[in-house]
């Protein structure tokens, strides 16, 4: 039995995988709790799906997917932008018609040259077959978003959710607005390589989701959120190897089940709690 | 011009192209005039929601030899439900909601797929297969499409007073909580039947850009659902036989046709709004945008 579960272990690239996997998980967890609280999981789901041409053309042109991939995201906020400024179409509307055209114009670009770019690589990612050096893309990513998180969370938090205050002690918050969105167009550049583009919503805004139900204090959401994308992320990987893949679908079926639990177990803000509460209410106060 | 007439006529030579386009069309209307509504109500993210999350009841009605159709729409509706009743009881936003449940679906949906033996091809799902559609799949989808686009156009008013001011529509004494559910059973079901077309993932784009599109043009709700029916099916027509001409994928060539309808009306947009300011002669930005 025991032998069984550390049957995973001994194959080099299923470490490699579980360990690729928390490292993205945790990195996504971290950005969830700003996008939680922003009210923009609709931009982790535009950006993730617009990268999809530029990852198609890099593979195309033998370039790092990554450059492609960042290109690519970047246009499309960019003009995101410019939709939203020139029309007077429903911000929701703009991003969706943004996102699935460039989306479209990736699968375009697979389904003429079918043998160059494998359309279910990009789509539902492919961590257990992850290229060596796909996976240096991956850590640099990764090590230098957290590394950049680590420093500034605290400024990005003060100008995102109080921007006189942040200005008045001589913060920049468009810049750390700026300096926010280019972390996450990596991050969800390197999370295509575990989850794809499909389910990399789901490890933007799940963990801080699920973090937001357990906990009134920010500092604390972000640790019990990258706590809950790690190990999901780990977990999904390592339990990939025993019903042979699926890798992205089992790490975002466990964050759903464990945001669930939260909202049905957490002490404070779940269901339980609050049918708890309802019931005193409905007995009276006790003398 | 004989040049135009072959690229045209060429594909509808074969059947398979002939049936791929009467599913375009009956697809492209019905998705076309939902679009408006979903565009002017802010639901963009509804559609992109329910249309993932049918998988999972996809994979469940095969186990069970259910028809495909009626598992879909069952999980598509779950979805809207459950986003509707996760709001409501959590302090999280709409819009986190709807992408956690949707990207759980799905996933639980590949998970799935992977333990079932089947003849369902993934990829079909996903992008759909226009061109593999047989006359049967033709028949399905008109029997469910067609009486969807006479329910939407029989009740275009009441619909557009809901998406636009709720609150009206309840003060005039609407059945606002049934146009509610009416909406979101008219959503699923499109979803649904926009499957075989251009799959789940596409689907999106079908019930966004063509009454973006429209918006565009008229300021005119009645003229609007003309424009956006005219502007889906054109795109489809157009995407299809293009597709045959690259040898690609039909459900990418449609979207990128509408990406290309929507950039077109975007510059005639902006044309028509500098032609008036300079007629008008003064700066009259302010009540322009």
């Amino acid at each position: 039995m025991i032998d069984l579960l550390l049957e995973p272990f001994a194959y080099n690239y299923m470490t490699k995988a579980i360990w690729v996997s928390a490292l993205v998980g945790a990195v996504c967890a971290f950005l969830s709790c700003y996008l939680i609280l922003k009210g923009w999981s609709l931009m982790g789901d535009a950006l993730s799906h617009s990268v999809v041409p530029g990852v198609a053309i890099a593979y195309l042109a033998g370039l790092p997917y990554a450059l492609g991939a960042f290109t690519s995201g970047i246009i499309a906020a960019l003009g995101i932008t410019a939709v939203k400024r020139l029309t007077m179409l429903r911000e929701d509307a703009v991003i969706g018609l943004v996102f699935t055209s460039f989306f479209a114009a990736g699968l375009l670009i697979v389904s003429i040259n079918p043998t160059a770019v494998n359309v279910n690589t990009i789509i539902f990612g492919n961590i257990l077959a992850i290229a060596d050096e796909d996976v240096l893309q991956v850590v640099i990513i990764a090590a230098v978003s957290l590394a950049i998180l680590g420093l500034r969370w605290k400024d990005i938090m003060l100008a995102f959710f109080d921007e006189s205050h942040a200005r008045s002690v001589g913060l920049n918050p468009d810049g750390l607005r700026v300096l926010f969105f280019v972390l996450l167009s990596a991050c969800i550049v390197a999370a295509l390589q575990t989850v794809g583009a499909v389910l990399v919503i789901a490890m933007v805004v799940t963990p801080g989701a699920t973090a937001y139900l357990l906990t009134d204090r920010f500092g604390r959401m972000i640790w019990i959120a990258m706590a809950v994308g790690a190990g999901t992320s780990a977990l999904g990987a390592y339990v990939s190897y025993f019903v042979d893949g699926a890798t992205g679908g089992l790490i975002v079926v466990l964050q759903t089940a464990v945001f669930l639990l939260a909202f049905v177990f957490a002490p404070k803000h779940g269901r339980l709690a609050a049918w708890r509460a309802s019931s005193h209410v409905a007995m009276g106060p006790k003398p | 011009m004989t040049g135009l007439y072959a690229i045209i006529a060429d594909p509808l030579v074969h059947s398979f192209m002939q049936r791929g386009l009467v599913v375009a069309v009956l697809v492209g209307t019905i998705c076309a005039l939902l679009s408006c509504y979903l565009v002017l109500k802010g639901w963009s993210l509804m559609g992109d929601a329910v249309s993932h999350a049918v998988l999972p009841g996809i994979v469940v009605a095969h186990v069970l030899s259910l028809p495909l159709i009626a598992g879909a729409f069952a999980a598509g509706l779950s979805c809207a439900l459950a986003t509707g009743y996760l709001k409501h009881h959590s302090r999280i936003r709409e819009d986190a909601v709807m992408g956690i449940i949707f990207s759980g679906m799905f996933a639980l949906g590949l998970v799935m797929m992977l333990k079932v033996e089947t003849d369902m091809h993934l990829n079909h799902i996903l992008f759909g297969n226009m061109l593999g559609v047989t006359w049967r799949d033709v028949i399905e989808t008109a029997l469910i499409a067609v009486p969807a686009t006479a329910v939407v156009l029989a009740k275009r008013r009441d619909l557009l007073l809901y998406c636009f001011d709720e609150a009206h529509a309840r003060a005039l004494g609407l059945p606002v909580g049934a146009l509610h559910y009416g909406l979101l059973i008219l959503l699923s079901l499109t979803i649904v039947v926009s499957i075989k077309a251009v799959g789940i993932i596409l689907v999106v784009a079908m019930l966004i850009a063509p009454g973006a599109i429209a918006f565009l043009l008229t300021r005119h709700f009645e003229r609007m659902l003309i424009i956006a029916v005219i502007a889906a099916v054109l795109a489809c027509v157009i995407g299809t036989i293009a597709s045959y001409h690259l040898d690609a994928a039909t459900g990418p060539c449609i979207v990128v046709v509408q990406a290309l309808f929507f950039l077109t009306g975007l510059g005639w947009n902006l044309a028509r709004r500098t032609n008036r300011r300079a007629g008008a002669g003064l700066e009259t930005g302010t009540n322009i945008i």
